[in-house]
């Protein structure tokens, strides 16, 4: 979302769970993301579900909304990160699994379509972890100031579906890597799975 | 890719042109579509999304518009109510495509990336016709004379319709250069032209050339062949040297002709085949049809549109322009530095009768750039019979004399020895003693 906005310094990641998100789910994704980043990621205090606005006549969280809120609570120099276990959308998509605004402070990721459990498969926390943390890096990409990546196999290929999500795996091309910032380049390094 | 989104819902405007720039697209917005047609005309997009209702003019209007002053653009008409209805309108007015909100972002990701190879093609497919053209040109009919003019007006004229056309003149004149000149300008240019000798090939080959031929339709045959008819399926059929095909096969001719069906040798089976026929002969149709060799009938099928092209003798303001012509030609392709003709030269070319017309005078030009050191083409560089031709200034012995002066006279009998031989006053058996001496030899036929 926006225009090419050059990334802001960031020093600290604070991840938000919204609507019934358990606590321990937060802290599991919170753990994978410390071991991609360079700075603390910490688990905040919750935010009810009646305190998001909904999509008129759909079963979702409005995204727009949800990540306006965000931004207008991020402190200086941290990004909020929004994860909740709802579905979200916006009105001019039928869902989205997640939105970020280049060069912007905030995130939102929902963990509903990352679920095989949603598609009427048996559970499977371990791959929808996996995908929540594609799906995280992938906005903090975005809030990075990195556009879409043309290679299916990149961190920052768009994904339209769970499959895509699936392919893109869980790093950054070379490309995208050498524009990242510091902080999102993680202990890992670049390009290389956690 | 350059995009314009126009919707008149600010949400839809921003989260589409947040989406498309997250992908690398230059992407403008606009809230009715007076506001879209003014952006266009400012400036070119790939692809358009315009919505169907909006307040003043409507989506489809917007399109028609859009449409109208830029071809190129790839329009996607959004709505909110699907409807088979306003679909088939969509699509009517000349979408590309219709799309109904709220989207999956899968298929407008899909419908972007379909949007675009769709474009791309399009565009390289007007790059190869474009090179196609180019590589298939004929080359250029040069001339400067009145005939010449007159028959590039008719090539222009006929080219437009699909009218068979007949196309007469000496062997040497250029009749399959007029011939591919009308293909290559008529509608017909992008399909195959196929070029028959009908001259070159006895009456069974020909009939089979021609029409194709089932397998097992005679000894040899093994497998089904298309004739060429058949492989100038909405093309053009050249036939050159119509005036030898045997009675036989211009019955079969005549029947295609009129009936647009082949029937191949060995079946049955009528195939209906979409062609221009275009005819060439050197001879005097009209004097076969008399003499009883050619079918009237046959005649008057081909003899539609015809054109005569003037032997090169009758146009020698030509000469030095083609001449000229050839020499660029020739020395592009064998890689020389540019030349010219020195006055002596083209004075020569001027005098001589060219029997062989303009195959002869470009066959003399190629002969010249390979023999030819200098930058001028000189007198010496040009074939004897030419340089020593009656008034030019070319030197030679009196055996190049005699041998030049023979081969003039053979050119301008059309190589009938008798009448040959009456103009140099000798017997035609000296003539054929005097023809083996200096190795002469009749020009090839064809046009």
């Amino acid at each position: 979302m926006g225009a090419n906005a050059p990334p802001r310094p960031v020093r600290a990641l604070h991840l938000v769970p919204i609507g019934s998100l358990p606590r321990s789910q937060a802290e599991d994704l919170a753990a994978r993301l410390s071991r991609r980043v360079s700075i603390p990621c910490q688990v905040l205090a919750s935010l009810p579900e009646a305190a998001v606005a909904r999509l008129p006549g759909r079963d979702q969280l409005n995204a727009d909304a949800l990540l306006r809120d965000l931004e207008a609570r991020a402190p200086d120099e941290a990004v909020l990160l929004g994860v909740t276990p709802l579905d979200v959308g916006i009105p001019i998509f039928t869902f989205v699994f997640g939105r970020a605004r280049q060069g912007g402070s905030a995130a939102v990721v929902s963990l509903a379509r990352l679920d095989p459990g949603f598609y009427g498969l048996p559970p499977g926390p371990e791959r929808a972890a996996r995908r929540a943390l594609s799906e995280v890096l992938h906005e903090l990409g975005h809030l990075a100031s990195l556009r879409h990546c043309e290679d299916a196999s990149c961190l920052m290929h768009f994904a339209a579906s769970v499959a895509q999500v699936d392919v893109r795996g869980s790093a950054f091309c070379a490309s995208c890597a050498a524009r990242l910032p510091g902080w999102l380049l993680g202990p890992v390094g670049p390009g290389r799975d956690p | 890719m350059k995009i314009l989104v126009v919707d008149d819902e600010a949400i839809v405007r921003e989260s589409l042109k947040a989406w498309f720039e997250q992908d690398g697209h230059s992407v403008d917005a606009a809230e009715s579509a007076k506001e879209g047609l003014r952006l266009c005309a400012q400036g070119r997009y790939d692809i358009s999304l315009v919505d169907m209702k909006m307040p003043g003019m409507d989506g489809l209007e917007m399109q028609a518009r859009l449409a109208a002053a830029d071809p190129d653009l790839t329009i996607i008409l959004m709505t909110a109510y699907a409807s088979v209805e306003s679909a088939v309108k969509a699509m009517k007015a000349g979408a590309y495509d219709y799309i109904v909100k709220p989207f999956d972002p899968d298929d407008l990701s899909l419908l972007i990336q379909r949007a675009a190879d769709h474009r791309s093609l399009r565009a390289e497919n007007a790059r190869l016709k474009k090179s196609l053209e180019v590589a298939s040109a004929p080359p250029p009919m040069v001339g400067s004379s009145g005939a010449m003019k007159r028959v590039l007006e008719l090539v222009a004229t006929v080219a437009a319709t699909d009218a068979t056309v007949l196309v007469t003149g000496e062997s040497g004149t250029g009749k399959e250069l007029v011939a591919r000149a009308i293909h290559t300008q008529s509608s017909r240019r992008y399909n195959p032209l196929v070029v028959v000798n009908c001259g070159a090939l006895p009456e069974g080959v020909l009939e089979s050339e021609l029409f194709g031929h089932e397998a097992g339709a005679f000894t040899g045959a093994r497998a089904r062949h298309k004739g060429k008819f058949e492989a100038a399926e909405g093309g053009t059929v050249f036939l050159d040297e119509i005036g030898e095909v045997s009675p036989r096969v211009q019955v079969e001719l005549l029947r295609v002709l009129e009936e647009k069906v082949v029937t191949r040798v060995g079946s049955n089976t009528p195939v209906p085949v979409d062609f221009r026929v275009i005819a060439a002969t050197h001879r005097d149709l009209p004097g076969r049809v008399k003499e009883g060799a050619f079918r009237e009938d046959l005649f008057w099928r081909l003899n539609v549109f015809t054109i005569e092209i003037p032997p090169l003798r009758e146009r020698p303001e030509d000469i030095p322009l083609l001449a000229e012509h050839f020499l660029e030609r020739f020395t592009g392709a064998m890689s020389r530095r540019p030349m010219r003709f020195s006055p002596a030269a083209l004075e020569a070319l001027r005098r001589y009768p060219w029997p062989g017309n303009v195959r002869e005078l470009q066959n003399a030009v190629e002969r010249a750039v390979v023999l030819g050191t200098g930058t001028a083409v000189e007198v010496g560089d040009l074939p004897v019979h030419v340089a020593a031709a009656p008034g030019s200034s070319g030197p030679g012995s009196l055996a190049e004399a005699e041998k030049a002066h023979i081969r003039m006279v053979l050119g301008t009998s059309g190589w009938n020895i008798s009448r040959a031989a009456r103009t140099l006053d000798v017997d035609r058996v000296t003539l054929y003693n005097k023809i083996r001496r200096y190795e002469l030899k009749r020009p090839e036929n064809g046009s």
